[in-house]
């Protein structure tokens, strides 16, 4: 068996579809569409209709859409384009504990800049408390920030009570949201759900690495976060990606033929990997909510009495990659954040696996992947002082 | 850094794991809350002092377990003067090398094989519990590594001071600001020496 692979919010296997645009882009269709030669105006063309596949994705306008080299990228261009551009109306903003390093690092940076921030609280299976979403709000709040789907443990929070609780302040409250995780895996429409910025990233859904994008409403104000030669327009100065906007217009157009599809086969693969680890293994926690409320690609289990990067060490020996929160297995040697903002104990953190999914895998992985997984548990348990 | 095939080889197939039924000597350092545990049980042959037999468990990552199997494999057949000389650096070479970040691991290991030996020395009249002073906060902080390079922040010069007064524990270490290794080592200093009965507290500036 090919070895198999779990780790797809980490970053995603690129589609056979993607990798034969990006190619053939890279080999014959490089140029770049800044004259009126036959090449720069074909090149214009594509990405015109690049941006059109991605705005369509979401219910925006193809002029909302902006290429960054990637989801960091495209949220440091929201938050600090943002923050820079509209600080005159106010210096007060929120996020959440859980949420993804990107927007906690600028949200620091700020906070070190002179800015305010609330940090709100989550609930044990990570939806962020409202309450304290309602009473953090100022007069002075300009933006709130959060990350759907979170990138631990995949909770989706509900953006629109979110955006009726922010609409309920005197002033325009701008939301940005981190959906690099959630976008192509759940149904999402800008409008709708009163979303006034989000990133999304490309190789998370089987596009190409390095390239992102920035949705920004009309009427949103941002600041030039990078200065440089204008190619396309203001906010995306250098070179242009060329052959990576064509892979991750690829990559959506796939995941968005027939998203119901996907999603039904992805949800379906996380629940039987769940239910399957539940009834074979004994002593173990799910991380996050069950159901609707969870993005569909998302397992995120704790195995009571042994250590998580043994864990992934192990499986990864027969051949499966899956991640961990293990403090062992972190940068900084510290137990996960998001796991421990959830009321998780450092061993709880230790020993969470995370498994997140894509329309690639299959139901014998899973099965090869629980017969593995229960081996390896009960090996390591063997092995523990904490069960013997 | 990656593993090295020895690390990987002790960890899928671990030697001498297990608990003795009857030990002369047991010890159990770490904690699950650090992610890490060793405990380790000596068969300890009274007249020649050589170490019999000796097994441990392990709640921990997979160089962890190594470094429990490595250095029970060290340890088994010598004299417990010759296991005392088993050092954190001598484990590592055995296993063929061990990443920066995981050097941690022998540390505990060693640390724990000494402590069980400390005390059969000490049950056994061989030797007497140290007084413990300034010299002992020192000796411990040894075994605080800085998981960037892999050796301990005493040899590194990262330790300023320490002060030891009614009870209080007062360490202070130099690391740059933005050292993603801050909040962990000034974690391990507290781990390390809230241990000892006679510190009461332990004060740490970064």
């Amino acid at each position: 068996m090919d070895r198999i692979y779990f780790n797809n919010c980490l970053t995603s296997k690129p589609a056979p579809e993607v990798v034969k645009i990006t190619t053939e882009y890279m080999k014959n269709r490089y140029y770049f569409p800044e004259n009126f030669n036959a090449m720069g105006t074909a090149t214009s063309k594509n990405l015109v209709k690049a941006k059109k596949i991605i705005a369509d994705s979401m219910g925006a306008d193809s002029k909302e859409i902006h290429f960054t080299s990637g989801g960091t990228a495209a949220n440091n261009l929201a938050i600090k384009g943002y923050l820079t551009a509209n600080s005159h109306k106010g210096t007060h903003i929120i996020c959440s504990v859980i949420d993804y390093p990107d927007i906690l690092t600028n949200a620091a940076f700020f906070e070190s800049s002179g800015f305010d921030v609330t940090y709100l609280q989550a609930d044990n299976e990570g939806f962020i408390d409202l309450k304290q979403l309602k009473e953090s709000i100022r007069e002075d709040t300009i933006l709130f920030m959060t990350t759907l789907g979170n990138h631990t443990v995949g909770t989706i929070q509900p953006l629109k009570e979110i955006r009726e609780i922010l609409d309920s302040a005197v002033q325009k409250i701008t939301m940005h949201i981190d959906a690099c995780e959630a976008y192509a895996r759940i149904p999402l429409n800008v409008n709708e759900l009163g979303i006034d910025l989000m990133s999304i990233s490309a190789h998370k859904i089987h596009g190409p690495q390095g390239i992102g994008a920035l949705y920004q409403r009309n009427g949103i104000k941002l600041g030039l976060v990078q200065h440089g030669v204008n190619r396309m327009d203001n906010l995306q100065t250098g070179g242009l990606n060329i052959a990576s906007i064509a892979g991750f217009a690829k990559a959506v157009e796939l995941a968005f033929d027939d998203l119901d599809a996907n999603i039904t086969k992805i949800r379906e693969l996380s629940d039987y990997l769940l239910s399957k680890i539940e009834s074979t293994i004994p002593n173990t926690l799910l991380n996050g909510p069950r159901g609707v409320k969870r993005a569909p690609h998302n397992i995120n289990i704790s195995f009571d009495y042994i250590e998580g990067e043994a864990i992934m060490m192990m499986m990864d020996m027969f051949g499966v990659s899956i991640s961990t929160g293990s403090a062992c297995a972190s940068q900084g040697l510290k137990p996960n954040y998001v796991l421990m903002a959830l009321g998780r104990n450092h061993e709880q953190s230790h020993s969470s696996m995370k498994f997140t999914f894509s329309r690639y895998n299959t139901i014998k992985e899973i099965d090869y992947t629980v017969e593995k997984l229960a081996e390896v548990v009960k090996e390591l348990r063997s092995r523990s002082p904490l069960c013997n | 850094m990656q593993y090295s095939q020895k690390v990987l080889d002790h960890f899928m197939k671990p030697h001498n794991v297990g608990k003795l039924e009857h030990p002369d000597a047991e010890a159990t350092e770490g904690s699950p809350a650090c992610g890490d545990q060793i405990s380790i049980t000596l068969n300890i042959d009274p007249e020649t002092k050589v170490i019999k037999d000796v097994k441990f468990q392990s709640y921990g990552c997979a160089s962890n377990i190594a470094t429990g199997s490595i250095i029970t494999d060290m340890a088994m057949g010598k004299t417990i003067e010759e296991a005392k000389n088993i050092t954190w650096k001598g484990a590592a070479d055995e296993l063929d090398g061990l990443p920066p970040v995981k050097m941690h691991c022998s540390v505990l290991a060693v640390d724990t094989l000494k402590k069980a030996i400390k005390k059969y020395e000490i049950e056994h009249g061989y030797a007497k519990a140290e007084k413990f002073s300034k010299q002992t906060i020192v000796e411990e902080l040894k075994k605080v590594i800085y998981p960037g390079v892999g050796e301990d922040i005493v040899t590194l010069k990262m330790v300023k001071y320490v002060g030891f007064e009614d009870g209080i524990a007062t360490i202070d270490v130099e690391i740059p600001k933005f050292d993603k290794y801050r909040d962990n080592i000034a974690e391990e200093i507290e781990e390390h020496l809230e241990a000892f009965d006679e510190i009461k507290e332990v004060k740490v500036t970064i």
